[in-house]
């Protein structure tokens, strides 16, 4: 087990590394940079004036000098959490990273536990009622919400709170430890827009799995010892068909860090992925950087956590 | 998985492609489709929706009353018989973008799927059967790009690329290689090690041939499976970065920029969000189902899997 952890590990670091240059690469590839946008703000004709405006900016934001060593010197400060200043949000980018990455991360935590709490028992339900009326009904359920694009449902869901509710977003984001029901009401449909969507396949993929293990001798050797039902469905059959649900939810984690970014969009949640989508727009590329490292990070971290975790739970993978 | 060959052969099989070639024939094709719609009931009707949708986008200029960027109308008119779906923020019929929308989508999904999963394809098998340094490396590689979720990669890339049809189908296609060089190196790895290619090995074949005559026609199913999931994938998410705006030219008609302009105006004018949303919903649900019904015939153990 420990030989298998350490391998995994071994293969974050570089990993991550490899993310953080290509984002680092990608984003010295956009087009026209931060300090033609800063000085054009204030008028279109470019004159010599500004020539020596971009390039003073240039200078302090070390433009200018080859791109490894612009690199190796953003590394070194993320390292110690100084990821640069944004200029569209006047303020350091670690900033912005300590107010909005608890409030994506409370969305997306929020998200998986809702489909999860809500997907689990209808993929038993369909699986140990299979070909009923309840199996199909769930089956078209999870095949709906597949097909359902995520900023879909959000916009559908937005337009009948506004159209029949006169609900608006809020203005003002209220953190969980201030007033935690009204940061559940701010947070509560974004997050069922979501988990409509991501309890799908987790549905699907639980009734598949129930489907063959309840199949199995042992289930028929818990019946035969007279067992009650409840008992054999919980223990014996949910408890060994969870275990691909686990490595499908980390398998999974890319999407739902994408659907934050969306949902976050719709709803005017104030996190990191609006903070993105603003940053892309104004070409702010340190907080770009930032956020996507963070992400590239959160993302890394699941898929880590969930090998291990799939290694521990079955005793099989780790001597693979 | 030694079994690739046989693999293929049953699925041809299933598909009901040889009572086709049996019968001969239109009555044989017909034939065919008919047992395909009785062993797969939602994969005919997924068939079927995409069948229309494929109509839909080659027809487009004989279907769409108007063109995608004629602005000629009123503002913000409601669903009538003149404009079925209403009328846009700046004055453009949306039935017609709509219609128009099918022809972007299809052309966007198809051609970055099939550059994104030939390429992984290729590459995948190549790193497979030569293996050692260079395999690790490309494997290291499919790493990078796959530790950022698939949306903010294809967000950074077109950040990085700026915005029009085409980057969008190159940042597709660099989001589906790593996926594809994954999945097909695993397929490929297997087929090396079955007698077939030993004996084309001792035999004296070429890499290059047992490459091209051996592992990629093996691998095809897999290949076929992979083509078709992903073209729902990669329509999803065109529609996503438009979206966002920043996928396609807001002026182009693609159903997540519909989408984007009807939420900005969804009290006044909420048909401008059913309508193309409801083209998205039903384009992705038929691609579903015909891709459920095809994984099931070329591979059951993958059945009801992870889709």
């Amino acid at each position: 087990m420990r030989k298998y952890v350490e391998r995994r590990l071994l293969l974050f670091v570089p990993t991550l590394l490899g993310a953080s240059i290509l984002i680092f690469v990608l984003m010295r590839l956009v087009p026209g940079d931060i300090a033609e946008i800063l000085v054009y703000q204030t008028g279109t004709e470019s004159s010599t004036i500004q020539q020596k405006q971009i390039q003073q900016i240039r200078e302090e934001l070390g433009l200018n000098r080859p791109v490894i060593v612009q690199y190796l010197s953003w590394l070194g400060n993320a390292l110690r959490g100084d990821f640069g200043y944004s200029y569209t949000q006047r303020r350091p980018v670690t900033d912005i990273l300590k107010e909005r990455f608890p409030r994506s991360m409370e969305l997306a935590f929020l998200t998986i536990f809702v489909a999860i709490i809500w997907a689990i028992p209808l993929g038993v339900i369909s699986a140990v009622r299979q070909n009923t009326w309840a199996d199909y009904l769930v089956r078209v359920i999870s095949i709906s919400g597949l097909s359902l694009p995520i900023f879909f449902t959000g916009v559908l869901i937005l337009y009948g709170l506004v159209r029949f509710f006169r609900w608006l977003p809020p203005l003002e984001f209220v953190s969980f430890l201030d007033d935690p029901v009204e940061n559940l009401k701010q947070l509560i449909f974004p997050t069922l827009a979501q988990a409509y969507y991501i309890s799908a396949p987790i549905t699907r993929l639980t009734r598949s799995q129930m489907l063959e293990v309840i199949r199995h001798d042992y289930v028929r050797t818990a019946r035969a010892k007279g067992l009650a039902e409840r008992a054999v469905v919980y223990r014996h059959a949910l408890a060994n068909s969870l275990l691909p649900v686990v490595t499908f939810i980390g398998w999974w984690g890319g999407r739902l860090l994408g659907g934050v970014v969306i949902m976050e969009i719709i709803f005017a949640v104030p996190g990191m992925g609006t903070a993105l989508v603003q940053a892309v727009n104004y070409r702010d590329y340190p907080t770009v950087q930032a956020i996507i490292f963070v992400m590239a990070l959160v993302f890394l971290t699941i898929n880590l956590l969930v090998d291990v975790l799939y290694g521990w739970l079955d005793p099989r993978i780790r001597y693979a | 998985m030694a079994n690739r060959a046989d693999l293929a052969l049953r699925m041809t099989r299933d598909a009901g492609i040889e009572p086709a070639r049996a019968v001969g024939g239109a009555r044989g094709v017909l034939h065919a489709l008919g047992r395909f719609a009785v062993r797969q009931p939602l994969g005919a009707i997924g068939g079927l929706i995409v069948l229309v949708l494929v109509a839909t986008a080659i027809f487009a200029p004989q279907l769409a009353p108007h063109g995608a960027k004629d602005t000629a109308f009123t503002q913000y008119l409601p669903p009538s018989i003149e404009f079925p779906m209403g009328t846009d923020q700046i004055g453009r019929d949306v039935l017609s973008r709509v219609i128009w929308g099918a022809r972007l989508s299809l052309y966007v999904g198809l051609v970055s799927v099939a550059f994104g999963i030939t390429l992984g394809a290729l590459w995948g098998v190549i790193t497979a059967y030569f293996g050692g340094l260079a395999d690790g490396a490309s494997q290291r590689v499919v790493d990078v790009l796959m530790a950022l979720p698939p949306i903010i990669l294809a967000l950074s890339l077109m950040a990085a690329l700026g915005q029009s049809v085409n980057n969008v189908i190159l940042a597709l296609a660099i989001l589906l290689t790593p996926t594809a060089a994954r999945t097909l190196r695993s397929v490929a790895l297997s087929i090396k090690e079955t007698p077939y290619v030993e004996a084309a090995r001792a035999a004296g074949c070429s890499h290059w041939r047992i490459i091209f005559r051996h592992l990629l026609p093996n691998s095809f199913a897999t290949y076929i499976v992979l083509f078709t999931v992903n073209i729902s994938y990669a329509i999803v998410v065109e529609a996503a970065l438009s979206f966002l705006g920043l996928g396609v030219p807001p002026d182009e008609p693609s159903w997540g920029g519909m989408l984007t302009a009807g939420t900005q105006a969804m009290e006044t004018a909420p048909w401008m969000v059913f309508f193309p949303g409801l083209a998205i919903s039903l384009t992705v649900f038929g691609l579903n189902l015909l891709g459920d019904a095809i994984r099931d015939l070329t591979d059951p153990r993958l059945r009801g899997g992870l889709g």
